[in-house]
């Protein structure tokens, strides 16, 4: 579903360059969840984001679904109707209401009709949990609700993969869970998940595998139970130590 | 409570002091030996405009039918041609078979007509209308551009706003006017209107930069990790907000134009402060004239700000 090799990102900014990505080379299969881990400023974002072409990589290649994202000819905005994304900020459009998040793009990139587009918002809200909050708009919502409309906004475009940027890193602690909570029940439904986060249990629980990312650099991948027990590479124990 | 409580001495310094700022006038002004003829102002609002009607061919008086206030007299060619004039009934000069000469006076007829400070104002509220919208074009392709990738249009947009804000208006209306205009045979007017627009076009263009810039980022990536398109993105998400928070200093920069708008009078249009000065030179009601201009031109910007604080209120529902 995703073939990542050699990813490289440069940030050149004040005479200083950051290598932000640098040679990641990683695999997502169809259905499968990957959590993505590691200290902050490792690269995590910005390879999430290469992915589906917000940033545009230096070297190496990104093939999504079939799809070379470094091909000249490739449509990127295509290739993001097929990758949702959900932001640690929920980038919610304010000036809409809920549904009218949720429809706005499956109507102006899906050309679905209005009726259409509203059905299946409305099918997303009950799965998101907040059916009865179509109408607000979303600075009326908690943080937990803003990220289910945000999820419930990519989900409407029938994406083929599903990325997380800390989703829900912005949030207080008590509403994480309920974010947690369609995740999860995404991953069973069988979803290609990317989630960046910081959340160890939900990683333990929830990803087929666990990659680590430091200075730009895939360090150590596996599975939770490998990687959570006995990981090889001393970056990744010291991480561990400090978060678990 | 307390607060409230605590508010009438102030209203009443306020009103005091208004009240003595009115009086000191007052006193400085009947010092001087000035004559005021407010009754005279209204006349230059609406007036009464008396036309004689006249018989276009020579004929003759066929019939006249008088209706209170009004009479209308069907004339005869000797062609075997009807007019009908209507005239006031006090006015009427010839009697029923009278036979006229072409040009002769049946009557006279008065009308409701617009004073020169009404026709200034429509000038005035044209003039800065399109001003006002070609400036909103102008301002909003610029400050696209101002932030656009490509470094022409960054460069070609921030030299075209330096020079409007650098330069002063007036200087800027006789270069379209005596430059410009000579050049391209352009008429006072759209000389006039063309240089107030792109005088406020410049001032558009970094009100729209600036709101757009306000947006944040994650906006524009939202809608464009759903797949919408550069412009897309812009129109559906990127520019409504930025409206919003435009709209306040957008009408602002519209209320200065209207004001800005009267410096066109060097250019002889005859707008609402050329006007002014013209009947100033035929009556000398110097005082009341520059008064009742001022009061006009609050009059209007006023209404203006009323309007933008009524759709701002409108706009806010979703904050
Ligand atoms: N737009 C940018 N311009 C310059 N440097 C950036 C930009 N975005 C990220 N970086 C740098 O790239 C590195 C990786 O950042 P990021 O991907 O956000 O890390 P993470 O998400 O793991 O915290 C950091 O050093 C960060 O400062
Ligand atoms: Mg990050």
């Amino acid at each position: 579903m995703i073939k990542a090799t050699n990813v490289t990102k440069i940030f050149t900014g004040r005479g200083q360059t950051v290598r932000a990505v640098d040679g990641v080379c990683a695999e997502v299969a169809q259905g499968e969840v990957v959590v993505v881990i590691g200290p902050s400023g490792s690269g995590k974002s910005t390879f999430l984001r290469c992915i589906n072409g917000l940033e545009q990589f230096n070297a190496g290649s990104i093939v999504i679904d079939g799809v070379d994202l470094a091909n000249k000819k490739t449509d990127i905005n295509k290739v993001r109707a097929e990758v949702g994304m959900v932001f640690q900020q929920f980038n919610l459009f304010p000036h809409k209401t809920v549904l009218e998040n949720i429809t706005l793009a499956q109507k102006i990139v899906r050309k679905r009709d209005r009726a259409a587009a509203e059905a299946k918002a409305r099918q997303l809200l009950v799965k998101v949990g907040i059916a009865e909050k179509e109408m607000e708009y979303p600075s009326r919502l908690s943080g937990g609700q803003q990220q289910r409309v945000a999820i419930a906004r990519a989900l409407a475009m029938d994406p083929k993969i599903m990325l997380f940027d800390e989703p829900t890193s912005a949030l207080d602690p008590e509403m994480v869970g309920e974010v947690l909570d369609v995740m999860k029940q995404l991953a069973r439904e069988g979803m290609t998940m990317v989630v960046v986060t910081h959340e160890m249990g939900f990683a333990r629980e929830v990803a087929d595998r666990v990659i680590f990312m430091d200075e730009g650099k895939l360090v150590e991948e596996g599975t939770p139970e490998h990687f959570f027990t006995e990981p090889r590479e001393e970056r990744a124990k010291l991480f561990l130590k400090q978060v678990l | 409570m307390l607060a409230t409580q605590r508010l009438w001495p102030w209203k009443l310094l306020l009103a005091v002091i208004l009240i003595g700022m009115a009086a000191g006038i007052w006193g400085a002004v009947n010092r001087i030996d000035y004559t005021w003829r407010w009754n005279r102002v209204p006349d230059y609002f609406f007036y009464i405009d008396e036309e004689s009607r006249q018989i276009p061919f020579d004929g003759r008086v066929k019939s006249i039918i008088e209706n209170g206030d009004v009479t209308t007299v069907a004339l005869l060619s000797e062609t075997g041609e009807t007019v009908q004039v209507a005239i006031e009934t006090e006015t009427l000069r010839v009697t029923e078979g009278e036979e006229l000469f072409e040009g002769d006076i049946v009557g006279f007829a008065s009308e409701w007509s617009l004073g020169p400070l009404m026709t200034g104002l429509w000038t005035t509220l044209w003039l800065s209308g399109g001003a006002s919208v070609l400036a909103l074009i102008i301002g909003m392709l610029t400050g696209l551009a101002r932030i656009s990738r490509n470094y022409t249009l960054r460069g070609l947009s921030a030299l075209y706003v330096e020079f409007i804000r650098g330069t002063p208006l007036l200087v800027q209306i006789f270069i379209a006017y005596f430059f410009i205009g000579t050049v391209f045979d352009l008429s006072r007017n759209v000389a006039g209107m063309g240089a107030l627009a792109i005088f406020a076009g410049a001032y558009v263009a970094e009100i729209v930069r600036a709101g757009i810039q306000s947006i944040s980022k994650g906006q524009m990536e939202a809608a464009r990790s759903l797949g919408m398109n550069l412009i897309q993105a812009m129109v559906y998400i990127v520019l409504p907000q930025a409206f919003k928070r435009i709209l306040p200093p957008l009408s602002g920069q519209f209320i200065s134009l209207i004001k800005d708008s009267s410096l066109v009078s060097v250019i002889a249009i005859t707008d609402l402060t050329k006007s002014g000065r013209e009947i100033i030179t035929s009556t000398f009601a110097t005082f009341e004239i520059w008064l009742t201009v001022a009061a006009m031109y609050l009059i209007v910007t006023s209404v203006l700000s009323q309007l933008v604080f009524y759709m701002e209120r409108r706009l806010a529902v979703s904050d």
